[in-house]
This record gives C-alpha cells, structure tokens and sequence, in this order.
C-alpha cells in the first residue's frame, strides 16, 4: 500500500490541454496551501455539503420511481411517477442555481481560528475562473473579519504556463507563491486600517 | 517512465476525499437518472409504458424500415381505428410487434377485439399471436404510431445484434464518468 501514502507527494501531473484538469489541479493545490501547507486552517465544507444533499435526494427520487414501477407496472404507478419525474426537475433546477449563485465557482470556505480563542472565525472564501480554451487562471481570495464582519476581496490573473511545465507537472512551489502573496496582500490591508 | 503500470490515469480518482468521492458516484448517479426521469416523464406525457420504440424488422415496409425510431401514444380516451399502426405485446414475446390494424370490433360498452397485419406480409398476424388468440385486446396495446425518426435507431439494432459491443461501449462510458472529475 505504499502507493496509496505516496499519493500526496507524488507530483502532480495532468493532461495539459484538459482544461477542468487544470482548473481542478490548481484550486487543489490552493486548498493545500491554505489547509496544510504553512496556514492550517479549518475547511468549512457546508456548500459542498448542500450540493451533495441536493443531489443525493434527487438521485433517491428516480430510484424510489424505478423500483416503484417495477413493483407496480405502469399505468398504476403513474401518480408516482408525476410525482418523482417533477420532483427531479424542480432539484435539478434548484442544483444550478445553487451552483450558479450560491457556489459561484468558490472551492474552499476556510475558517481562521483567533489566535486568542475569543472572536469568532475569521472567513476565507477562495474561488476561481478558468474559462474554456483560456489559459487565464483568476484566482479570488475574500477575507471575512470574525469581529467586525468587514469583507475584502483580491483577485490576480495568471497564465497557467507560470505554474505547469511542458510536461503537464505542476510546481507546487511556484503556485504556493501566487497563492501567499494574495493572501499576505490581504492580510496587510488589515494591519493599515 | 512505467506509465500506465502506476495506473497514472487514477490519480485524480486517488486525491480526492471522501465528499468528492462521493461526489462523483452521485455524478455517474444523476446522469443515469436523468435517463431515467426522462424516460418516466415521456412515459407519463404519452400514457405508454414504452413512449419510444425501434423498429427491429422489415415487414411494415415501405411504411417503417429496420432502424426507424417510433414515437407512441396511448392515451386511453383516443379510440383505435382500422388502419392505424399500433405497437402491441404478445405473451411469450419479449419484443413487441409494430403492425396495422386490419379488422376492428367493437362492442358498445366500448371494449374491442383488433387483427393486425404487416404491410409487408402476405398474411394478417394470428400466427404470431399466442396459442389460440385471435384477437389483440386494449391491455395488449403498448402504443399508436404518432411520428418516426428515420434509422435513427439503427445504433441500438446494432447494439442488440452484438451484445459484447454493447456492454463494452457502457462499461467504457461508465469508467469515464466515473475517474473523470466534472
């Protein structure tokens, strides 16, 4: 099993012209710097968490609907199956505009305990934009005050030629620095006020 | 490098935790039952148990060829008359038969008595129906005829001619779904 361990270190190596891969690869190795490497904080999974609830009723009605109609044939199923067939809709309608205007492309909610241990967490929102056959990779990084519940945001646009090599590796180092330096830039902003 | 020995195409599948894990089985989950739903509401909005049928045989030729996809209504207020195509069910047949009804009778209580031939047949179909029927009733009616889509369906003929090929082209498309994240 010494495979399965290595899996954190290994390199990470994708298909360089895939581009959720590349999306996918680069907000994970922005969740590793903020959770592992060098800040620890806490991933606060709740939006993830409504998607998957979402979608895991739904997924339960076209289940419920298909063994009911296999228990009950169908012209005596078929109030249950209105029932079901409309049900699906309405939560995969309900699925894209929770992804479309409550995630908005955020991949990781982090919470910054104070270091005192009496304000309340710190929020740190991270989302991102890779848009199809754009090497642009926008990387927005929000800060939520525990106290005062002031919000900052800072956004920067990198091409991913700066993080990937030819081969498709990633440089975690490299991306490590785009992602503290946002982040830092923030951070001073709160010392000024 | 041993490329595919380290089975580098997995790794994605290996980084994730255990919410996107889950994730992408409800994402293999939701596209079945997306299918699925459709297929039910199809068969809600038509009133037939199989809204959507290929055409597996040549004996409504000219009319329907092999491969022609169907689409079927079975709205029970709709009377059936001599001269449309229905789709039926015969006990001890998997496949249901795609022919036109030839002879009608009808009683007042509204309950009917059809026969059915091919078009392209020299004779009507009482020997394709069970051991001592005559007669197709309204519970053997899986739908009428409403509209075709030419050799639309000539995938599936395939697909059920070559078996093999079939489950291969799921199994691929179902591995795909499944290591490839969104």
């Amino acid at each position: 099993m010494s495979n399965n361990e290595s899996i954190e270190d290994k390199p990470v190596k994708i298909d360089k012209w895939d581009g959720t891969a590349l999306k996918n690869s680069l907000d994970d190795a922005a969740k590793k710097v903020m959770l592992e490497k060098g800040y620890k904080m806490k991933e606060c999974s709740r939006l993830m968490d409504g998607r998957l609830v979402i979608c895991t009723i739904a997924v339960g009605f076209a289940m419920f609907a298909l063994v009911w109609d296999y228990l009950k044939p169908f012209p005596q199923s078929k109030p249950v199956l209105i029932v079901c067939v409309l049900s699906y809709f309405i939560l995969m309608g309900i699925l894209t505009l929770y992804t479309t205007y409550k995630e908005m492309g955020i991949f990781l909610v982090a919470l910054e305990k104070d270091k005192a241990g009496v304000d309340p967490d710190d929020i740190w929102t991270l989302s991102s934009v890779l848009k199809k056959y754009d090497d642009m990779y926008t990387l927005q990084i929000s800060f939520q005050d525990g106290k005062t519940k002031k919000t900052q945001t800072i956004e920067k646009q990198r091409s991913v030629a700066n993080f990937f090599d030819e081969e498709g590796i990633l440089h975690f180092e490299k991306f490590e620095q785009f992602v503290k330096q946002i982040k830092e830039s923030l951070n001073t902003d709160k010392k000024n006020k | 490098m041993a490329g595919l020995l380290d089975f580098d195409f997995l790794d994605e599948v290996r980084r994730m935790n255990k919410r996107q894990l889950y994730y992408q089985a409800l994402n293999f989950g939701m596209i079945v039952s997306s299918a699925l739903m459709i297929w039910k509401g199809l068969m809600v909005v038509t009133g037939s148990e199989s809204p959507i049928v290929v055409v597996l045989s040549g004996s409504m030729e000219p009319a329907f060829y092999r491969g022609d996809l169907l689409l079927l209504t079975n709205h029970p207020e709709e009377p059936i008359r001599v001269g449309e195509i229905v789709v039926f069910k015969i006990e001890g047949r998997d496949i249901p038969i795609v022919h036109r009804v030839l002879k009608i009778h009808e009683k007042e209580d509204g309950s009917l008595k059809f026969l059915t031939k091919g078009d392209n047949n020299s004779v009507d179909d009482r020997g394709l129906y069970a051991q001592g029927q005559f007669w197709l009733e309204k519970k053997d009616v899986v739908g009428r005829a409403r509209g075709f889509l030419p050799y639309v369906g000539i995938v599936t003929i395939l697909m059920n001619d070559y078996p093999k090929f079939k489950y291969l082209v799921l199994a691929c498309l179902g591995i795909y779904v499944l290591i490839h994240r969104e």
